[in-house]
């Protein structure tokens, strides 16, 4: 069950000034790794919604995200209409897809979620592959960002578009937060601790898993909006089932369930994977066993691991966070 | 309120509850006893909705619920407790009962409000830790409370939706004396709006609690009536003591 305790918020706003100041400071790189984080770090805020918090292990959220920047693409480029509307019908969607997804896979649940979910995703990676009107395995470009200049800002800066992102990721944890403590959430978080027994005082579980999954795909397809404008460009790639996986790594990492582990772990992974390639093309492994650490370190993650330390300190006996301790998000 | 007629239910070729029948009135304590295996879990199943029945029909506060499903029954007032404890695990007793009754208003449809700080909830919740003795207990996780005090939680969580109709499938199972003194005392002081249909093996307790009992044996009911009547039954002694002289022998091919 979620609880915005004092030490995710502080966590929340070191890792979002980190990234600020991070773009604000460093270089044009900097600023594109700031990008590929806050990327990365939705996408595994969407993917701990849904696994989490709802024990729903998907590996189609990449094609989410995908299915996201494709038809914001289509609706942009093809179609030519403004972004914003384009955005509203790529994260239309996402949500629709999603939640097709879910509703289908509902009454499913562990490898065989996984597994369906898979397909569903490899299904709509080789619709996008094969379909020569979007370009096929080439992809599609001539995307724009949107038009913020009545702001006084002009997003093709790197450091405005990467300060966005830092935006739109706190946007996404609010609203992944908002819902998880709301009642939808709660009885989500009973759903995954037992879903025989809330069905036994009348939830229909399978629905309201559907529903969690057009939410937690609404999130992705946030990603996929900001990714798409981001390279101004779009290919199959985003879809591949890799990407979901490594989504998952990333919520692994950084300890799932805990909803700001996931934005910890796509920081800690970035970073690794862009230090570490200076000195070595295999990077890979030292991710790997610092991934192999973090699951036999009791499989919390470093946020989590950091967090059941912190607690287990002051009450041995309930490693659990008081919801006396809670601070509202507003 | 109850209305049973009929009710049947094979698993292959092996019948369970055999054209079964009975009513249950608005504010009763019914206690179903039987032998292990006379179909008193699997008759709380058909109630419930989690096993279709093979034919007849169950009718609740008038209405025939016979085809809706183990949701729907849950909505129009039915709640169960179970015979092996079926928690939400990790969590705390709070959050148990807050999921119970958060489920049972529909507030599963609360998209941006949280619930656990809600004042209704909030009563709803101490309430129903009182009525189950688990006030003090109320933030502790489940894993850090005696199995007692689970079981307790058991029929807590059944009542956090304040049921119309309580099924509760042996409570007291597992339980030293004293905890089945708690609970003798939670079934004196429940509601007389609710209606309660209790599987229990200590006889103590059932003979005190039960306006009426209904036994059960190889899923048919062998008998019906008030608890002197039921000690006093010579079939009934039979079941629970074994005959000796052959005539419960003759019934016995059902199985």
């Amino acid at each position: 069950m979620f609880y915005q305790t004092r030490l995710r918020t502080i966590t929340l706003i070191l890792a979002l000034g980190f990234l600020a100041v991070y773009a604000s400071f460093g270089s044009y790189f900097a600023r594109e790794i700031v990008i590929e984080i806050t990327i990365l770090a939705i996408l595994a805020i969407s993917l701990d919604f849904c696994a989490g918090f709802g024990g729903m292990v998907s590996l189609c959220h990449g094609a989410i995200m995908g299915i996201s920047a494709y038809a914001f693409s289509i609706m942009s480029v093809k179609l030519g209409l403004p972004s914003v509307p384009s955005a509203m019908i790529g994260l239309m969607a996402a949500v629709v897809f999603s939640g097709l997804v879910g509703w289908v896979t509902a009454r499913t649940s562990g490898i065989f979620f996984i597994m369906a979910t898979l397909a569903f995703g490899q299904m709509a990676y080789t619709f996008f592959f094969k379909s020569r009107w979007l370009g096929g395995d080439d992809g599609m470009g001539g995307i724009d960002r949107f038009n913020l200049s009545w702001l006084g800002v002009d997003m093709n800066d790197a450091l405005v578009f990467a300060l966005f992102g830092v935006a739109v990721l706190l946007l996404v944890y609010v609203i992944a937060a908002i819902l998880l403590r709301s009642g939808f959430g709660r009885i989500l978080s009973g759903i995954h601790s037992n879903e025989n027994r809330m069905q036994a005082v009348g939830i229909n579980t399978a629905n309201h898993k559907a529903m969690a999954m057009a939410a937690s795909g609404l999130m992705a397809g946030i990603a996929g909006i900001l990714a798409a404008q981001h390279t101004l460009y779009i290919s199959p790639e985003l879809l591949i089932w890799t990407v979901s996986g490594e989504v998952l790594l990333v919520v692994i990492l950084g300890g799932i369930g805990t909803l700001i582990g996931p934005v910890v772990g796509a920081i800690m992974l970035v970073m690794l994977k862009h230090e570490l390639s200076n000195y070595t093309d295999y990077w890979h492994m030292v991710v790997g066993m610092v991934l192999i650490f973090a699951v036999l370190a009791g499989g919390r993650g470093i946020f989590g691991q950091i967090e059941y330390w912190l607690i287990t300190r002051h009450s041995p006996k309930t490693p659990h966070l008081p919801p006396a301790k809670e601070k509202d998000l507003a | 309120m109850l209305e049973v007629k009929h009710l049947s239910k094979d698993f292959g070729g092996i019948t369970v509850i055999r054209d079964l029948s009975f009513t249950v009135n608005a504010g009763e304590r019914r206690v179903i006893l039987g032998p292990n295996g006379a179909g008193k879990t699997t008759l709380f199943h058909l109630l419930t909705g989690v096993e279709k029945a093979s034919s007849g029909s169950i009718s609740f506060a008038g209405k025939n619920i016979s085809k809706m499903n183990a949701v729907e029954r849950a909505r129009v007032g039915i709640a169960r407790s179970y015979q092996k404890n079926n928690l939400f695990e990790h969590l705390t007793i709070r959050e148990n009962l807050m999921l119970a009754a958060a489920a049972a208003t529909g507030k599963s449809r609360w998209f941006f409000r949280d619930v656990i700080n809600q004042a209704d909830m909030k009563t709803r919740i101490e309430e129903t830790a009182e009525q189950v003795a688990l006030t003090d207990q109320l933030d502790l996780m489940v894993s850090a409370v005696s199995y007692g005090n689970r079981r307790q939680l058991e029929v807590g969580l059944a009542l956090a939706t304040k049921p119309a109709l309580l099924l509760m499938d042996e409570p007291t199972s597992g339980v030293g004396p004293a905890m089945i003194d708690t609970f003798h005392q939670l079934l004196e002081t429940l509601p007389r709006d609710i209606t309660i249909l209790i599987i229990e093996h200590d006889m103590d307790l059932a003979f005190s609690i039960a306006d009426r009992i209904t036994v059960l044996n190889f899923g048919e009911k062998v008998f019906e009536g008030t608890p002197e009547d039921t000690r006093g039954n010579p079939t009934v002694r039979q079941i629970y003591l074994g005959g000796g002289d052959g005539t419960y022998g003759a019934t016995n091919d059902h199985a």
